[in-house]
């Protein structure tokens, strides 16, 4: 993703509480710019932005916490939750992406998998989800898995697999139950009050 | 230093009400305190009633000194410290009284002004705060007095504001509870004043930490623990605590405070007036619990001499002009409020945030051990630090800024690959006890692959710390806000 957008229309010399609250706001509308692919378990690069953008938010809320009005602590840990949430999915896309890299699997053809293959890099600048360095430890010839290995890791990928579809519910049952509360509502109302 | 091996000394701080002596093995950030103990003298009493220290409170003070000395003497105190404040600093004979005590105990009072009594407080009544794993950056200090309140507020260890109220448990108390117990009327209005005097303050909030000290808050903390069975290790009143035992005193008399929740009488009469003021602050500033302090001055005494040596009065002198200090009579804007301008935040934020970068950064150059929580502290602290940056951008020059992002960023990806790594590993490590045999060649696989992997990376970020100067980075950091930096440069 993207660097942070710089915020216009601040002013040095006002009052910190009010710049927090346009930079807040800012990061927010960030956010919820992200949130169409919520509903798209697959789409890697799109629930990773949102994880970042939600990240900024928090840690907006956080480098502002004395400005700003003491009711969004709670706005903070909801955002430290949907963190968690996205970043333990986005962990087992690593370790899936990681695996499949290994086994250099092409029998599976799940959805998933489809969608994975499209995305080897890391949304943003290009950068490898799998960096580099690490792949060639891993694809090195005079390494290669043995047959007791590879089925271990066999095992392994399928694990994640499940897990992943474990991480992606439980988040996504979180921001439904933040819609039926109108979450963003809430956080404006919040950072106005 | 071990506690055992700390030197003890001891201090004693002679003030309006009291004379109180804490005698401690004595560390920099730790007291281990081998006696504390405390006479009413009431000195403030005839300063404020004759403008001077009677006969009768000079013989008193100086028998108290004596018994106090004696005391120092036998737990082995290698030096004893002696403060005064602001009723010996109103008296007309206090050159007198000074020579009198001097003469008939061998104890030399300093004494110490207004300045320099609050740092001391701060440092006594926030030492064991800092203790604590994870302490708050921005602490707040209440120091309720008999006559006055004092209000501090420091970030990172540091006093960076500090005011005074002049409104105390005694001063309330003598203008609207004169009734025993005070009537509905007086307390409706000694609230109603409360009310308008702090709204009328320009402090439009304190930290979420507030430390309250002074006995006046003891006082209310002991009470609570008796009347609502408080632990005795509880340290906090919550404002639903408060509210509690202010109702519960404003049907007692003073004696039956007194006897029932055993309060001196004399504490108990102005403990309803100080509870008010509390509840008051808490009210006024949306706190929903306090922390309350036995420890004040004489204990940051004992801190500051173990922290600066033998010159430590001077030291703490020199701190206590760097503070902020407001004397005007409402208060003015504090920092880390909605009011503090942004820049000045900002400066402040940086320069917090990229101490602790460095300090990150130290750490895990210097880690000899397997631990890998000191990679992970860094990149937190690297995301925060970026966090900040990012917020406080249009305040920055672009120059500056752009050093300063380049290289956190650089070390937090860095870390990051250090960290990923761990992650996985953690997982995998985890898997292994429990995956059934036929699986465990193929994890294994991996986590020998990845160990290679997290040592190479573990190389380039130690080399990457080892090249980064930190110095200039914190200085960069804080300079790149300049002071009084115009409107937005970004719009």
């Amino acid at each position: 993703m993207a660097k942070a957008k710089p915020v216009t229309g601040l002013n040095c010399q006002e009052a910190t509480g009010k710049n927090a609250r346009l930079i807040a706001m800012l990061r927010l509308e960030e956010m919820y710019q992200w949130t169409k692919y919520v509903d798209h378990p697959y789409d890697v690069a799109g629930l990773h932005n949102l994880r970042i953008a939600a990240k900024r938010v928090r840690y907006t809320l956080e480098v502002f916490e004395d400005a700003l009005p003491e009711a969004c602590k709670p706005i903070v840990d909801e955002l430290a939750q949907l963190q968690d949430e996205l970043g333990a999915v986005h962990d087992s896309d690593v370790m899936i992406a990681l695996l499949r890299l290994c086994l250099a699997s092409q029998d599976s053809g799940t959805a998933y998998e489809h969608a994975l293959s499209r995305v080897e890099k890391h949304p943003g600048k290009g950068k490898l989800m799998v960096p580099p360095e690490l792949l060639a430890k891993l694809l090195d010839p005079a390494t290669v898995p043995s047959d007791e290995a590879r089925f271990g890791l066999e095992q392994l990928l399928q694990q994640r697999l499940q897990r992943r579809e474990d991480e992606y519910k439980s988040f996504h049952q979180h921001w439904e139950h933040l819609q039926e509360r109108d979450f963003r509502r809430k956080v404006l109302e919040t950072l106005n009050a | 230093m071990k506690e055992q091996t700390a030197p003890v000394w001891a201090a004693i701080d002679i003030g309006s009400n009291t004379v109180h002596i804490v005698v401690a093995h004595s560390m920099p950030d730790k007291l281990d305190i081998l006696a504390d103990e405390v006479d009413m003298t009431r000195i403030g009493e005839s300063v404020n009633a004759t403008g001077e220290i009677s006969q009768q409170k000079q013989n008193e003070t100086i028998k108290v000194l004596c018994k106090y000395k004696k005391l120092a003497e036998e737990h082995h105190a290698g030096q004893i410290l002696v403060v005064g404040t602001e009723a010996i600093r109103k008296a007309s004979n206090k050159d007198d009284f000074l020579a009198a005590v001097e003469r008939e105990t061998g104890l030399h009072v300093q004494l110490i002004n207004g300045d320099i009594e609050a740092v001391l407080t701060f440092y006594g009544a926030t030492y064991e705060l800092y203790q604590e794993q994870n302490p708050p950056s921005r602490v707040g200090v209440m120091d309720l007095g008999g006559g006055s309140t004092e209000l501090i507020i420091a970030r990172s260890k540091r006093i960076t504001w500090r005011t005074s109220f002049s409104i105390g448990s005694g001063w309330l108390h003598d203008r609207y509870l004169s009734a025993n117990p005070p009537s509905h009327d007086e307390l409706s209005v000694a609230q109603q004043f409360l009310r308008t005097y702090l709204k009328k303050s320009n402090v439009k909030r304190l930290p979420r930490v507030l430390v309250a000290t002074g006995g006046t808050a003891n006082s209310l903390l002991y009470l609570a623990q008796q009347a609502f069975q408080l632990p005795e290790q509880e340290h906090q009143l919550t404002y639903d605590g408060v509210m509690r035992a202010e109702g519960l005193m404003s049907a007692l008399s003073a004696e039956s405070i007194a006897r029932r929740y055993h309060q001196p009488v004399g504490r108990a009469r102005i403990l309803l007036a100080g509870t008010l003021i509390i509840a008051a602050v808490m009210s006024k500033f949306h706190l929903q619990t306090i922390r309350v302090s036995p420890h004040g001055i004489r204990e940051g005494v004992l801190l500051a001499r173990a922290r600066f040596g033998e010159g430590w009065l001077k030291q703490v002198q020199q701190i206590s002009q760097q503070t902020d200090v407001d004397t005007s009579s409402h208060g003015k804007e504090l920092e880390g409020t909605p009011e503090e301008p942004f820049a000045q935040s900002g400066r402040h934020e940086l320069k917090d945030r990229a101490e602790k970068f460095v300090q990150e950064c130290d750490k895990v150059l210097h880690n000899e051990t397997e631990d890998i929580e000191p990679v992970h502290k860094l990149r937190v602290a690297s995301r925060r630090l970026r966090a900040a940056l990012d917020a406080y951008q249009s305040c920055c020059d672009p120059k500056l800024f752009k050093q300063v992002y380049k290289q956190v960023k650089d070390a937090a990806d860095s870390a990051g690959a250090v960290r990923d790594t761990d992650v996985m590993l953690q997982g995998l490590q985890k898997q292994l006890e429990q995956v059934p045999t036929a699986e465990v060649a193929g994890v294994q696989w991996l986590v020998d692959h990845l160990m290679l992997y997290r040592e190479e990376r573990q190389q380039v970020l130690d080399d990457f710390l080892n090249a980064l100067d930190g110095g200039t980075l914190k200085h960069q950091a804080e300079a790149s806000i300049k002071k009084g930096a115009a409107s937005n440069g970004k719009s």
